[in-house]
């Protein structure tokens, strides 16, 4: 059988979901190659249609951002920062002496950094989902696996959802595209998960910079990366997974380099059902202030 | 079938291919031909009929027959004397006497993915392994060993690509044939005599050493020799096919091509398929920030690429990743454009084919497309007749002769390089 035997939890065949072990991504940009295969593979197995063929001049990256029918985004992020150890310095300073100094070394006249960072963004899973507390219909899930569902045919459109999301990953499909009015996002290729396969982007991920496994294993694995790659020079990787804000953890969490907003992620993530007890206390108190208003009114213009 | 029992009925010899046609593959549920018959087949049998033999992994045909013989264990086994049949002698192996379709199977053994899939021919991982070992059969390198000879025969991680038996001693006498004639030491089987060819005294044009030439367009000189391009080069000299000398000042940009990761060669095969096109949707032309603002261009802009060869246009994306570089104290700047588009299918782009030009590299021929010169012009190409007045204002080229560069071969001399040689002997020779 295809995948027995295969030690990389990317190509092995599995039984979490009978299991009901909880899984997750993390995604590693220090070894992603901005190859976007994880958007094809994506799109090709849960057929999502193409969204436009619009050139953003920002940089490679002409998707965007994640949405109705964007479940994977490879962003590419071009900053004037050290990546690593790299040597870095413009070509017109480099001169032949200046090209045999050491790695650790620099030409400080010549000290001119600049890298070029790939992250495939997807949606986060949290542990607790903005978008399924919002959900009035009961279409957005919880899996056996621990990731967020949306049934497809018990969504009504509502919307809710799309605010909700702290991450601004789900969205409602507009018209022409198929199934237009629903509210999309990243399945977990659940359908795939339920026959032993692994989600397509990281079935397809050339490099392994999506890793597909047991969340624990994952959380572990991550936090050993962060640990070798500040040894190795990269001073600012760290790991992109708020457990301390009301989304308490993420199934798909990321290593960044440098800060999360860069990315597009937000330094503590909050979804909105916190404000429920302030919203209905001052609702309440709103509707108390009224009425005594009105009796008020009676009493003394009556 | 029924085309064949037509054939059968008539005596017409356009049939006789249809009426000699073996459809002996069993069926299955459905009624179609079992696809693992169809590569039993291209394995290859044994002809001779023994129907108790082991090895036979199809025993009787759709008719209910007995067909062939035990299957070939791979190609070495097949003779040209009728005593065995092949579908295809590099495939020979894939599906053999133990009966596993190993094209499908899926469990890697080693590094080199033996029991992951079959690689023809015989399931040979690396072309060449007798490299791995030293003349006398020991390996170079134990941490990276592939074959190796021990105890009178050639063993190893990998398949030999070779005679397993070939003693490391093993010279010919001259008149054997095939790959009897290689020496016992000589790993290259696919050519004549056996060796790597870094040093051949034929058919190399070129080389084998490095040395630096200008590429046939290029903003500066050698600084190496007093020759800037490579003496035996094929220039193809043609009216529409010019090269600009060295630093013209109508081109004083470096231009390279290159290929994206979501399109196929000149975008033919992926220009059509929208979830690679919704990727790459547009042709650009990646700039430095300081080129960008010496000529006043914003990023997303379209600018004008011109060479002597044509014009195109495209957006400008200017990144820091494209950088100028100074050359003999002078700052020169480079420009690099994919070249997955062109006009037909649902992308907006020009072919980057329109600038680049036709040469030869004395060896094998390929054309020099990732070092060529360039301007740039800001702004939308012009159509129709106003774009032969355009290309006439920034690459001037009337009246002048086919070889612009100083080092090129005038219209009809000898080009350079392999061609030159055969004319030139076919000169001498007259």
């Amino acid at each position: 059988m295809i995948g027995e035997g295969i030690e990389s939890t990317n190509q092995r065949r599995h039984s979490y979901v009978g299991d009901r072990i909880e899984v997750g991504f993390f995604t590693d940009p220090t070894v992603c190659i901005g190859c976007k295969a994880c958007e094809v593979a994506c799109k090709e197995w849960n057929q999502v249609p193409d969204d436009g063929f619009t050139w953003s001049g920002n940089s490679y990256d002409h998707t965007g951002h994640l949405g109705a029918s964007t479940w994977r985004h490879v962003l590419f992020l071009e900053q004037d920062r050290r990546k690593g150890d790299q040597i870095t310095g413009s070509m017109g300073g480099l001169s032949p002496q200046s090209a045999t100094v050491s790695p650790t070394q620099t030409n400080p006249q010549s000290d001119d950094p600049f890298r070029w960072v790939f992250v495939s963004d997807v949606c986060k899973h949290c542990e607790e989902a903005g978008c399924l507390e919002a959900c009035p219909t009961g279409s957005i899930v919880r899996t056996e696996v621990g990731s967020v569902l949306v049934q497809n045919d018990v969504c009504n459109g509502c919307g809710y959802c799309v605010v909700s999301c702290p991450f601004g990953v789900i969205d409602r499909r507009p018209a022409p595209l198929a199934d237009a009015g629903g509210a999309f996002k990243c399945t977990f290729c659940y359908d795939r998960q339920k026959s032993g396969l692994v989600p397509a982007c990281a079935k397809v991920c050339p490099t392994e910079s999506i890793v597909f496994g047991r969340l624990d294993d994952l959380r572990a694995r991550g936090a050993d990366r962060v640990q070798h790659l500040q040894q190795s020079g990269y001073d600012d990787a760290q790991l992109y997974d708020p457990q301390e804000t009301s989304v308490r953890g993420l199934h798909a969490f990321f290593l960044i380099l440098g800060e999360p907003e860069a990315y597009g992620l937000p330094p503590k993530p909050q979804i909105p059902t916190i404000y429920l007890k302030s919203a209905w206390t001052s609702a309440i108190a709103t509707a108390v202030a009224t009425l005594i208003v009105v009796f008020a009114a009676f009493f003394f213009f009556g | 079938m029924r085309l064949i029992a037509k054939a059968r009925a008539s005596d017409d010899p356009i049939d006789e291919p249809l009426r000699a046609l073996d459809w002996w593959y069993p069926e299955d549920e459905l009624g179609e031909p079992k696809m693992e018959a169809v590569l039993a087949e291209i394995n290859g049998w044994k002809t001779e009929l023994q129907s108790n033999a082991e090895g036979i992994l199809f025993r009787k045909d759709r008719e209910g027959r007995h067909h062939h013989g035990p299957q070939v264990a791979d190609y070495n086994e097949l003779k040209a004397d009728g005593s065995t049949a092949c579908g295809a002698w590099i495939y020979s192996g894939v599906f053999n006497r133990d009966g596993v379709n190993k094209a499908n199977t899926r469990q890697s053994k080693d590094y080199l993915g033996h029991g992951w899939g079959f690689s023809w021919p015989s399931d040979r991982r690396i072309i060449y392994n007798r490299a791995s070992a030293k003349p006398n059969g020991e390996p170079w390198s134990e941490r990276k060993k592939l074959v190796w000879w021990e105890s009178e025969k050639w063993t190893g991680i990998d398949v030999p690509d070779f005679k397993p038996t070939k003693h490391p001693d093993y010279r010919p006498e001259g008149n054997e044939s095939g790959l009897d004639g290689h020496r016992g030491d000589a790993p290259f089987i696919l050519h004549e005599d056996g060796l790597g060819w870094m040093y051949v005294p034929k058919d190399l044009q070129d080389g084998p050493f490095p040395t630096h030439f200008e590429p046939l367009e290029s903003p500066v000189r050698n600084s190496l020799y007093s020759r800037d391009t490579n003496p035996v080069v094929n220039w193809f000299t043609r009216a529409e096919n010019r090269f600009a000398p060295p630093g013209d000042p109508h081109f004083p940009y470096v231009l390279t091509t290159y290929r994206l990761t979501e399109h196929h060669t000149a975008g033919g095969m992926t220009r059509f398929l929208s979830h690679l096109s919704e990727l790459q949707p547009e042709m650009f032309v990646e700039m430095s920030p300081e080129l960008a603002t010496e000529l006043k261009i914003n990023n997303s802009d379209y600018v004008c690429l011109v060479s002597l060869r044509g014009a195109i246009e495209a957006r400008a994306l200017v990144s820091r990743r494209i950088r100028p570089m100074k050359l003999n104290g002078k700052t020169v700047h480079q420009v690099a454009i994919p070249f997955h588009f062109g006009a037909a299918g649902p992308l907006r782009g020009n072919a980057a084919n329109n600038l680049v030009a036709i040469s030869g590299e004395p060896n094998v021929t390929i054309m020099e497309t990732k070092a060529l010169t360039c301007n740039i012009i800001p702004g939308r190409l012009p159509r129709g007749a106003a774009f032969l007045d355009w290309i006439e204002r920034y690459a001037p080229q009337s009246g002048q002769p086919a070889n612009l560069h100083p080092e090129q071969p005038p219209l009809g001399a000898p080009s350079g390089g392999k061609f030159s040689r055969i004319r030139g002997n076919e000169r001498s020779a007259g």
